[in-house]
């Protein structure tokens, strides 16, 4: 799935792996008011999310994202997985995952930083909280943070 | 040479010869006259053996110096008399004397030990050796005897007799005729004679019944083996003393072989005090066996070689044994390990030590019943002085039921555990999950308030209102039980802390709060504690927080002490001037939820103090509260000191 938002200047490709259609729909609203041009690409589970990265099965024209949002409880390969093997990766593990998850525990967040997360979010509940945090993302990560361009 | 020459030469060749015959007779004479001399001096000389010939009658001819020295006669006095006279008038009266001169007449040589009396009529054991004396033709001329004291005999004489007063016991030697032929310093003493008052006597005078009976061969056994059947066995009697007061004693007998036949060494030793203590016993016994039954225990008294000497009707109702299929048998038949070891004392430490360790304490072992069936028992020993020793006295409870409330206990306790563990795994569960679909409906009826206010008509701004509102509500409760259910489970390691600083981390929590109330905080100094310092301040900052929220139309005032109580105990204290609490409240405020104002009043949910009393359980310590409404109120809590110092 793939969508363009705005039309002006080089698009930051994001990919977001969630499963809960809800979620991918507030992150959408949310980056709707963002400062760059987002192209957000949604994968629904830890495989889809490998595959696109890999450009493997239906995902051989997938961009190399700029960024990715990772969600930890997913369906089929897990969070903790897709991150393990990103940073594992020498050519994906340049790219900066932020961890965006339900989950507060101490144990989560502690695995996701020995496992090279750039950052780690812990959704807010109210939908003013959930704003604010993707406006953030888009503010630092998307603006303020120079990321690494792929080298050809 | 003539004739009459001849003669004269003949005669004093004869006369010569004569002459020289009787010079040769002389001095053979002379020389028998020498040599008896000298074989009378040797005999003379010999003081260890009384050596006197007789005639063929017994008629005494000659006397030594032993002789004198042994028997008490002089030889003037004693030559010329019969030999008889040495034999116990028992021994005379029955021809004794007459028999030991014919046995020694038709064999030559007849040798006997046997009892004598000396001339001041002791008597005495004496080893004699009688022989017949004849002439070259065959003729008895008389006899000769050898004798001497056996009591000072140098050889094995004396070592038995040595033996003999070595022993512990009186011990007296008896011949078959029932007659004591030794006896030892014991048997003296015990029986109050002197020993030549003894010797000799029928040994009925001391022991006047059952012993000498036993010596006697029927018509059915022979001596050896009468007494080969008592051999060993002590055999209980009565003694009777010089002064015919009577004791009980017990005697064991062993066969003594000897030249005048089986000789038998009886040990005799005084029982009294046995007999004394098993009387002393029976009257105790009497005594307790009162207090024995009325134990609802079973009780057993066992000995420490780990007999049963004594016990109630309740060991014959839980082992199933009748009285006197226990009594006298080992204590392991009933309890088969644990107990008798116990008794026993080893190389470091005495019986007494070894039951003094166990004395008083329970110990779980293991009964056994007469059928083999088992059950488990507890058993509590204490000691018992007896003139036998030390008893032990054992009660024995049956725990059966006990230890199957105990398992039963143990299972509950498991089973509670597993369902508090899943409880609490459900409340996290519940509240965890249970925050995902909710977080989609409030941020959408967020959105949608959001977006479409004012564009829908009113009725629809209400509704979404309200479902804003609920949704909202409901995240704030699961947080609350999300944060319950951690606060028993996601407690950190106790370690030192200082409950200062606990305090100051939550004070800086509530900064907004107090700043906006202008409530005033004061605190004493607060001690080092050894507890969870996150959950401390936690606690700290639920209870004043709480202070200031419910404070009235008077600036809040919130102090926090700290006091060691009697024990190893911290009590805390939250003093606040607030709205106080109406003391029919005082245990539900505690209670999960449970709230004394209306959302419009105060907002909250009630977990607060719920979450304190649960970490505190988790430390644990305990919270409750003093207050009368419109004075304010202390929360008190408190934590137990680790250390206890």
């Amino acid at each position: 799935m793939m969508e363009s938002i705005g039309t002006d200047a080089k698009p930051m490709e994001v990919l977001l792996v969630e499963d809960s259609p809800g979620d991918v729909r507030l992150t959408r609203e949310a980056f709707k008011d963002a400062k760059v041009l987002i192209n957000l690409h949604v994968a629904s589970d830890g495989t889809e999310a490998m595959a696109f990265l890999k450009r493997e099965g239906g995902h051989t024209n997938a961009p190399r994202p700029d960024l990715i949002l990772l969600d930890l409880n997913l369906p089929k390969k897990d969070g903790r997985e897709v991150l393990g093997e990103i940073k594992e990766s020498p050519t994906l593990k340049s790219i900066p995952v932020v961890i965006l998850t339900t989950s507060a525990s101490d144990a989560d967040i502690l695995k996701s930083y020995l496992l090279h997360a750039n950052c780690y979010i812990t959704k807010p509940v109210d939908l003013k909280g959930f704003l604010n945090v993707v406006k953030s993302i888009d503010n630092f990560w998307l603006s303020v943070v120079k990321l690494p361009r792929e080298v050809r | 040479m003539t004739a009459a020459t001849r003669d004269i030469s003949e005669r004093k060749a004869a006369e010569k010869h004569l002459a020289q015959m009787e010079g040769g007779r002389r001095l053979a004479e002379e020389a028998l006259r020498e040599s008896e001399e000298r074989y009378r001096m040797l005999l003379d000389g010999v003081r260890e053996y009384a050596i006197f010939m007789m005639d063929p009658q017994g008629q005494i001819v000659s006397w030594n110096a032993g002789a004198e020295r042994i028997k008490g006669y002089r030889a003037e006095e004693i030559i010329g008399q019969n030999f008889s006279r040495f034999f116990p008038p028992e021994d005379i009266e029955r021809g004794r004397p007459e028999e030991v001169l014919r046995m020694t007449a038709a064999s030559g040589r007849h040798e006997e030990q046997g009892i004598r009396v000396r001339k001041d009529g002791s008597r005495f054991l004496a080893s004699l050796t009688f022989t017949a004396l004849r002439d070259p033709n065959g003729n008895l001329r008389g006899f000769s005897e050898f004798s001497h004291d056996l009591s000072e005999s140098k050889e094995s004489g004396a070592k038995y007799r040595g033996l003999l007063e070595a022993a512990p016991d009186a011990m007296v030697v008896v011949n078959q005729a029932g007659e004591i032929v030794l006896l030892n310093l014991q048997a003296e003493k015990q029986f109050g004679y002197h020993r030549d008052e003894l010797v000799g006597q029928k040994v009925k005078n001391i022991i006047p019944e059952g012993f000498a009976e036993r010596l006697l061969a029927d018509g059915l056994r022979s001596v050896e083996d009468a007494l080969a059947q008592q051999i060993g066995t002590g055999i209980e009697l009565t003694g009777r003393r010089k002064d015919e007061s009577e004791f009980p004693i017990e005697i064991m007998l062993s066969p003594l072989e000897s030249a005048e036949g089986i000789l038998v060494t009886a040990a005799i030793r005084d029982i009294s005090v046995r007999k004394d203590a098993e009387e002393h016993l029976a009257q105790m016994e009497g005594r307790y066996r009162g207090l024995l039954e009325a134990a609802p225990d079973a009780m057993v008294v066992v000995n420490q070689v780990g007999e049963i000497v004594l016990l109630n009707v309740q060991v014959e109702k839980q082992f199933g044994y009748r009285r006197d299929e226990l009594l006298g048998q080992k204590v392991k038949n009933i309890i088969p390990e644990g107990f008798a070891e116990r008794l026993i004392a080893d190389g470091t430490r005495t019986a007494a030590d070894a039951l003094a360790q166990q004395i008083g304490t329970g110990i779980e072992l293991i009964g056994r019943r007469k059928d083999g069936s088992e059950f488990p028992i507890e058993i509590m020993l204490s000691p018992l002085e007896s003139p036998e020793g030390i008893l032990v006295t054992a009660a024995i409870r049956n725990i059966t039921e006990r230890k199957r409330a105990e398992q039963h206990l143990v299972k509950t306790v498991a089973e509670l555990n597993r369902s508090n563990d899943e409880l609490q795994q459900f409340a996290y569960v519940a509240s965890h999950d249970l925050q995902e679909p909710l977080r989609m409906v409030a941020s959408y009826t967020q959105l949608l308030a959001e977006r479409y206010k004012g564009r829908l008509d009113s009725d629809a701004d209400e509704f979404i209102a309200y479902a804003v509102d609920g949704s909202n509500r409901m995240q704030v409760l699961i947080q609350d039980l999300l944060a319950y259910s951690r606060a028993g489970t996601n407690g950190k390691a106790l370690r030192k802390i200082s409950s200062d600083n606990a305090l100051t981390e939550a004070l800086a929590n509530l900064r907004a709060t107090i700043q906006e109330s202008g409530a005033v905080v004061t605190h004493d100094s607060l001690p080092l504690i050894t507890t969870d310092g996150t959950q401390l301040a936690q606690i700290f900052q639920n209870l004043v927080g709480n202070a200031i929220k419910y404070r009235s139309a008077a600036v809040p005032n919130v102090h926090i002490s700290a006091v060691k109580n009697g024990g190893n105990e911290w009590i805390f204290s939250v003093r606040d001037n607030g709205l106080g609490i109406d003391p029919q409240y005082f245990d539900r405020i505690f209670v999960l939820f449970q709230r004394l104002h209306g959302q419009t009043e105060f907002k909250g949910t009630g977990i607060g103090l719920a979450i304190c009393k649960k970490m505190l359980e988790r430390l644990g310590g305990r919270i409750w509260v003093e207050s009368q409404p419109e004075k304010g109120s202390t929360f008190h809590f408190a934590l137990p000191e680790k250390d206890g110092k």
